[in-house]
């Protein structure tokens, strides 16, 4: 059973310009909706959304994500298809919609319940429970643009939280919150979920997306690009968004190559290897087995204590851990010419999996980066002759007990 | 709409209560701002011009104030709406855009705070009527001539509502067509002094009709004849029907440029 079913929905706006219409256009053109002043917010996208789940849409600014809330909400009519809601409809588009400002938090409570469709009854019986869920108990009585921006949400969301919703639709305001008030509104939309009530939140918190949504949906440029279960939709988008930006970086690298051809650095990074337990370099690296990580420099004058850093991030983007040779207090001598400096690890960390390092060396302020390569090599990880931990990371601990 | 009256009622309530917020006179400025309308009127065209009432319906009383407030409190109502109209559906954008509800709740609810106001006038309308001996049944007309004009102005103001979101020109248009249609009405002169010819198109406008009965229903305690509820009773239908198909039908395109 689906609370919401889309069928094929696109959505064309008209661009507004600052003279919007001339009189004689309006009295020459009789379609005044030409492809030149309109684009396509959203393009015959089709998919359901089951009943009682919780479901996101994702993908970058721009790509129609809101546009769709808002046909869902019944705001937005779409141009095209249909919209198929089963359900009473509670809406968190923008903070405090519809607070206004000169008016107390307590009037504002109820006439924004009011708007979300509940009776006076309703909100009388539910008052203290939205203040107290928003903690401005104090402030109830004052106009609420003495409100700081985090009241604001706290109370546009607790408002929007207790009008007993059978579909709830929160486009990305939760974010406004502190940590604990977001770790709050997401334990009440856990628990409205599981009174069954359907969620759809547009987010970019992708790590939410993972651990809490049943499924999402990913939009680009108003296309929908994939459904599918959580996990799966941020991979694939990742996936895209990790090519994009390496495409860049790679762009962006032989623009600042040419430009610096001109002026070159004192000191470059030659290449970057891995060696594996014989010295061998190698492309991948073994869990739990020794791993080099060797820096290829070429300084074309003397340079004084340079520092070598490294970055290591997981495929998903986790920046997993960094260091230097400041931090770990290796003293680098000047260096000149060719050479190389190696991190060698003991034992590799990481569990199986694809990796990418950033490297980089500066000067002994870290004040300068000579040469800096973001995410440039990638280093993959197979299992080694242990059993394999869960996660990124082996904490490589010793267990033992005791009584 | 029966369904959201809660809201209509509170959205009402927060214009109303946001309206007079942190002002000291408060809610006297509802009637300080008419009263003053009503005294330079009253200097200006009563004793600057010599404009001269008829005998009102109780055969003494004769003012060229009272005689004027019975058609300014329908003028007042008429423009009152039209304005109200304009401004709410570009106010209540942020809400629109934000959470569905139909967008005829805020129109609405502009149109409730103009009939609260208007309910004011008429309340002291008829405290002067009662203080000078000029009473009679007639009275209860004016609850069937304010709600058709509630109507007409209500359609009007609804289209042009709707206009001014895309041309901003509307608000300007209405400002002017305002204040021609206000001499255009019988209001600071009674329509027996306009010369015949002029009479015929005056009697066009369907506002002349509404200022008409009111001032046979407050002031000459007469009954408006069955023209003048012809007129009203059309003009309010025709405009309401016209007024509310084109907003239901538009009014969620026009949502998306809010």
């Amino acid at each position: 059973m689906s609370a919401i079913s889309i069928d094929g929905v696109s959505k064309k706006f008209r661009l507004q310009t600052d003279k919007a219409h001339s009189v004689k256009e309006l009295v020459t053109r009789r379609d005044r909706s030409t492809d030149h002043d309109s684009f396509w917010a959203l393009r015959d996208v089709s998919f359901e959304i089951p009943e009682g789940s919780m479901y996101a849409l994702v993908g970058h600014n721009g790509s129609g994500k809101s546009t769709l809330l808002r046909c869902m909400a019944g705001i937005y009519r779409p141009t095209e298809g249909q919209v198929k809601v089963d359900g009473r409809i509670s809406t968190l588009l923008e903070l405090g919609a519809g607070f206004h400002p000169d008016l107390t938090g307590r009037e504002n409570v109820y006439m924004n319940a009011t708007i979300l469709g509940m009776s006076k009854k309703q909100i009388d019986a539910s008052f203290d429970e939205i203040v107290g869920f928003a903690g401005v108990e104090e402030f109830i009585d004052s106009p609420v643009k003495i409100y700081s921006s985090g009241m604001y949400v706290r109370l546009g969301f607790s408002v929007a939280v207790h009008v007993d919703p059978e579909i709830l639709i929160v486009d990305e305001v939760i974010a406004v919150g502190d940590a604990e008030f977001q770790r709050k509104c997401f334990d009440h939309l856990y628990a409205l979920r599981k009174k069954g009530v359907t969620i759809v939140v547009v987010t970019h918190g992708l790590s939410t997306v993972e651990s809490m949504c049943d499924g999402a949906a990913w939009l680009d440029h108003g296309v929908l690009q994939l459904t599918g279960t959580g996990p799966e939709v941020v991979q694939a988008y990742l996936g895209k968004v990790n090519a994009a930006e390496r495409e860049e970086r790679e762009a962006a690298d032989t623009e600042s190559r040419a430009e610096g051809l001109g002026a070159k650095e004192d000191v470059t990074i030659a290449k970057v290897e891995f060696l594996d337990e014989d010295g061998f370099s190698s492309r991948v690296g073994f869990h739990r087995k020794p791993l080099t990580i060797r820096i290829w420099y070429e300084a074309v004058r003397p340079v004084p204590s340079p520092v070598f850093g490294i970055a290591l991030y997981s495929s998903s983007n986790v920046h997993l851990t960094g260091t230097n040779t400041k931090i770990d207090a290796f003293g680098t001598p000047t260096i000149e010419g060719k050479g190389y400096v190696d991190l060698s690890m003991d034992a590799l960390q990481l569990t199986p999996g694809d990796y990418e390092l950033t490297v980089a060396i500066s000067d002994e302020f870290i004040q300068h980066n000579f040469d800096r390569r973001e995410r440039e090599w990638r280093l993959t990880v197979r299992e080694g002759d242990s059993a394999t931990p869960e996660g990124l990371m082996d904490l490589r601990g010793h267990w033992s007990a005791g009584a | 709409m029966w369904s959201y009256r809660t809201l209509i009622v509170n959205l009402a309530q927060r214009d109303l209560k946001a309206r007079y917020k942190k002002s000291f006179l408060g809610w006297a400025w509802s009637l300080i701002n008419p009263a003053t309308t009503l005294g330079i009127y009253t200097v200006v065209f009563g004793v600057f011009l010599g404009a001269v009432a008829p005998v009102a319906g109780n055969g003494r009383t004769q003012s060229f104030a009272l005689y004027l407030f019975c058609a300014l409190v329908a003028w007042n109502f008429f423009s009152g709406t039209v304005n109200i109209s304009i401004q709410t559906f570009t106010s209540a954008g942020p809400l629109l855009t934000r959470t569905y509800f139909p967008p005829e709740a805020p129109m609405l609810a502009g149109l409730t705070t103009v009939a609260i106001q208007a309910v004011l006038e008429v309340g002291i309308l008829f405290a002067f009527m009662i203080g000078f001996g000029n009473v009679s049944w007639t009275f209860v007309l004016v609850l069937p001539i304010l709600f058709m004009l509630a109507c007409f102005a209500f359609g009007i103001g609804l289209v042009f509502g709707l206009g001014n979101v895309r041309y901003r020109d509307v608000n300007y248009l209405v400002g002017i067509a305002l204040q021609v249609l206000f001499y255009a009405t019988p209001i600071v002169y009674s329509l027996d002094i306009v010369p015949a010819a002029w009479r015929r198109v005056l009697e066009l406008n369907p506002l002349t009709a509404y200022t008409y009965s009111m001032r046979q229903a407050v002031y000459e305690l007469a009954l408006p004849t069955a023209t003048n509820w012809l007129m009203m009773g059309v003009s309010a239908a025709v405009s309401l029907v016209v007024g509310w198909w084109i907003f239901g039908k538009y009014a969620p395109l026009v949502i998306e440029e809010l």
